[in-house]
Parts: C-alpha cells; structure tokens; sequence
C-alpha cells in the first residue's frame, strides 16, 4: 500500500507496537530494572576476543553485504564493542566492507573504539578496507583475508546472502571461533550448521542491549518482547474469534487486496 | 518536485553553492561544543527520519509526496558522495603493497590490472565505441563493435564467469557442512535428519516415482507420497517457524529504528558511549 490505510489494523498496530517499545525505555529510564534473558552466542563474544589476543591473530568482522539500513546499523554498533574488547588487549580487528557508506561509518566507529580504550595509536585505518559492491567478488576477497591473516576469530553481522556459507565454511577451515547474527532467515541454517554459536532472530537486535546493559537499551529490548507476546496473542485470538466476530471487525483485521 | 536545472552555468553555480553552504554548515558545526552539536545532530536526524514516515502515515496524496522522488534522490546524492571513497581505498591499499612490494603484491597487481583494464575498456565502448575501430552498420544485425565485443569478453566471459565459479563452491560447502555438522545425537537432530531425507527425496525421480510413486493419488494413504510429505513440512511446519522467526525481526528492526530516529542509540553515533 502506498499510503496507510487507517481503515484497517496495520497502521493502528505499528503505533501500538512502538508506544509498547517507548514503554519499556521509559520504564528503564525511570530505573525499573527489566529482566532479558542470557544469550549464550553474546557470552561467546569475550571468549572470541579472548582467544584472538591469545593466539596472537587477529579478529575479523564482516558487516553484511546491504546498504545503509537497520541490520547493518544494529551490525556496526556490535562492530565497535568488539572493538572495544580487542583494543583493550591491542588485537586488531579487520572489518571488511562491501558499500562506501559504511566504510565510513566502520572506520570512525572503530577508531572511537580503540582511542576509548587508550590503544588508538594500535588502530590500522586500512583495516577497514572496501573490498567490492559484487556478492561474489566481496566473498572471494573476504576469503583471501581470512586465509592471509590466519584469524582466530570471525563475526558475521547482518544481511547476508548466499556466501554466508563460504565464508564461514572458510573460517571453519582455518579453527577460527565463529559467531553470527543475521536477520536474513535463508542464511540461518548455513551460519547455525558452520558456526560455534549463531544469534536467531530477535535476538540480533538486542546484542547491544545484552552487551551494554545500558537502560535505555535493556527497557527496548524488553519492550520488542512484550510487542512478540501481545502479537502471538492478538493473532490466535483474531483466528479464533473470526468465527465470531461482526463483519466490519473481520474487514478491520484484514489486509486489503 | 525538483526539476534538474537545464542551464549549464547556472546548475554549476548550484553545485559549487551546495559544496560552499555544506562546508560552512560542517564547519560550524564543528565549533560548536561537543553538547551543544550533539544535540543538533540528533534535531536533523530525527527530522530527516521522520520525512518518510509522516509521508506513509498521512492517508492518500498529501503534502509531502510530490517530495518522494526528490528525497530519494537526495539520498542517492549523498551516498555518490562516499563512492570515490570505496577506490581511493582500494588504491591505497593495493598501491603500497606494489610500492614495497610486499608478499602480497601480486595480488595487488591482478587487482590494478583487473581495474584499470575493465575502468578502460568499460569508458571507450560507452563513450567513444568508434576509437582506433570501425562502426557497425546498422544493418549488420549480430554483429559487435571492437569495445563492445571486448567489454563483453570481460564483463560476460570473465567476471561473470567468475561469480558463476563462487556460487558453485557452495555445493561442495554445504556438503562439507551437512557431513560435519549433522551428527544424529538429540531426538532434534534426529527429526531434523528424517524431515531433510524427506524434503531432499521429494525432489529426485527416485522419491517421487520409485519409492512413492506407486501410490495411487486417489487412496487414502496419497499422504505418504514423498512429495505430499515434503510440501506439508515446508508449508505447514517451516513456512509457519519462519514466519515467527521474522515476526520477531521486523520488531526488533521496528524498536531499532524508533531508538535511531530519537538518537537513543548511541553506540555509532558520533561521540559514541
């Protein structure tokens, strides 16, 4: 639909959504203190580090293939907190990059990262590179890295598509500790089969909120799970009752054609 | 809305303006204190933000959809901005490998070679396709230029080739995965075995005519034919989890969203934590 059709549901609900989701920041804001269960592949995450420092190699992070957009975003700011933990220990982390935009975005947020943590003088702005815009040829470069430098440990974070499974079939080959995240859902499968730890779903986007504890975070994320439960709860009740319900309710509640 | 400017002279004068104009605003921006721009940032970031939801929210044509195209635009512009940045980049990087000729220089030379030949050959047979070659006649239907003919050769025969050869690793990876990664040592993994035997069978002669294609269509156990099993998993099981699965996405992606637009995420942002 080009233009919200107030006559039915769907506008309603992505309002209803987001005031659920200030809610939750409000409420944190407040210093309610909002429970978000444990993630075990964003407890990985230090290891990963950890291991890389250990082994004395460095730690590559791939941002996805897409443009500017939301998972590529949530994929940069998780990009400069394993900056953040590398820098503390002085390893490298090498973030290759298939769109300009984001080259720019990647350096800044890392060198940010590494002059917090007092190690700016370690951050290398060439690893941060721009490998190609083409799927492909990004996959292939992305491989030669990882076989050149020896990493220890890679992150795959955000969209990805069908080199998800080259690239961390690769990153198997060489022993590299393996996590990822995507929202991308035909590439799930792959990263659960060759990676050690593999974030589903919504929880992509509450790996800050896990990793910061920052309330406003937390009070989101806490927030989106109150917007699954009323969902889940709102579609069975409309399947069952449609039986029931006056017509106008039903033509309310469905998409229009 | 914004119709591009015919006269010569005066869509220069603009463009110089526009760079003028953005570089006093950074500049500005840039005395101000740390605060104070912080905060600025944020007024323009949900400003620009709030552009494309106001426009889907207020119903039918209104006030701000003769602007859609021009935003978008906008948006593409600001983007070319950073495109240069992409090569610079990769000459850099390529460039002081081949100046101290390191143990990657090679690669580096493939990578210029590769650059500059498809750069040259890309330019010459859009721009200028009669260079140091003759014009196809126009009724010499089938036949290629000189420069059409060797961006072809590159384009088609190379570097899609190329890609082709990529993708094509991936079946030997997804074996390599599924012969490491599906060992049969839960009852999940064992379900997640039988349903992949299913679905895999389903779509091979020998599933859908030797082992099930027996059954007549019309009894009561057509059920169990390999390719009604295999479209009730995908249709009635999988379909229905990755439905959840993106439920769960598009409401995460929503809540990052409203913290962005308010400026509440500030692990990228400028100024950082």
């Amino acid at each position: 639909m080009e233009h919200a059709d107030w006559g039915t549901v769907y506008p309603w609900l992505v309002w209803v959504l987001t005031a659920m989701v200030g809610l939750g920041i409000w409420l944190s804001a407040r210093g309610r203190q909002l429970h978000i269960r444990r993630l075990p592949a964003i407890d990985a995450m230090e290891e990963a580090v950890g291991r890389a420092v250990e082994m004395g190699r460095p730690i590559l992070f791939v941002p996805g293939l897409a443009d500017i957009d939301v998972p590529t975003f949530q994929a940069i700011a998780i990009a400069g907190h394993i900056a953040r933990s590398a820098a503390r220990y002085r390893n490298r982390v090498i973030v290759p990059v298939t769109n300009t935009v984001i080259l720019t975005m990647a350096e800044q947020v890392l060198r940010e990262a590494y002059a917090e943590a007092g190690a700016g003088e370690v951050f290398r702005p060439e690893d941060v590179r721009f490998l190609s815009g083409e799927q492909f040829a990004f996959a292939s470069g992305v491989i030669g890295l990882m076989e050149r430098e020896r990493v220890a440990s890679s992150f795959f974070f955000g969209t990805f598509a069908a080199e998800s499974l080259i690239l961390a079939e690769i990153g198997q080959r060489l022993g590299a500790i393996q996590i990822a995240g995507t929202p991308s859902t035909l590439q799930i499968p792959f990263f659960i089969a060759a990676c050690d730890f593999t974030v589903i779903g919504e929880e992509y986007y509450a790996v800050t909120a896990y990793l910061t504890r920052e309330p406003i975070l937390v009070g989101s994320v806490w927030g989106q799970d109150i917007c699954r439960i009323a969902l889940a709860t709102f579609i069975l009740a409309a399947t069952v009752g449609t039986k029931w319900l006056p017509p106008i309710i039903v033509k309310f509640l469905t998409f229009p054609t | 809305m914004l119709e591009p400017v015919r006269n010569l002279w005066l869509s220069g004068l603009l463009v110089v303006g526009a760079i003028l104009v953005s570089g006093a605003v950074l500049a500005f921006l840039h005395q101000l204190a740390p605060p104070l721009r912080h905060r600025v940032i944020a007024v323009l970031t949900f400003l620009a933000g709030l552009y494309f939801p106001l426009e889907f929210f207020i119903p039918y044509h209104n006030f701000l959809t003769p602007w859609r195209n021009s935003v978008a635009d906008f948006l593409r512009l600001m983007a070319a901005f950073t495109f240069g940045l992409g090569i610079i980049n990769l000459l850099i990087i390529h460039g002081r490998h081949l100046l101290r000729w390191t143990s990657n220089a090679p690669f580096s030379l493939a990578f210029f070679s590769g650059f500059l030949l498809m750069l040259v050959i890309g330019l010459i047979s859009h721009y200028k396709p009669t260079l140091w070659a003759q014009a196809v006649p126009k009724e010499a239907i089938g036949t290629v230029g000189f420069w059409d003919a060797a961006f072809r050769l590159f384009f088609e025969g190379a570097l899609q080739s190329l890609n082709a050869t990529i993708f094509a690793l991936l079946a030997f990876f997804i074996v390599s995965a599924a012969y490491r990664a599906f060992r049969i040592r839960t009852l999940e993994a064992g379900l997640l075995m039988a349903t992949a035997i299913v679905v895999m069978l389903a779509n091979v002669p020998i599933g859908q005519q030797w082992l099930t294609g027996w059954i007549p269509e019309q009894s009561p156990l057509a059920w169990l034919r390999l390719e009604k099993l295999s479209h009730w998993l995908q249709t009635q099981v999988n379909a229905p989890t990755m439905r959840a699965i993106v439920f769960g996405l598009w409401v995460g992606s929503l809540a990052m969203a409203v913290r962005i637009i308010l400026s509440l995420e500030r692990t990228f942002t400028i100024g950082g934590q």
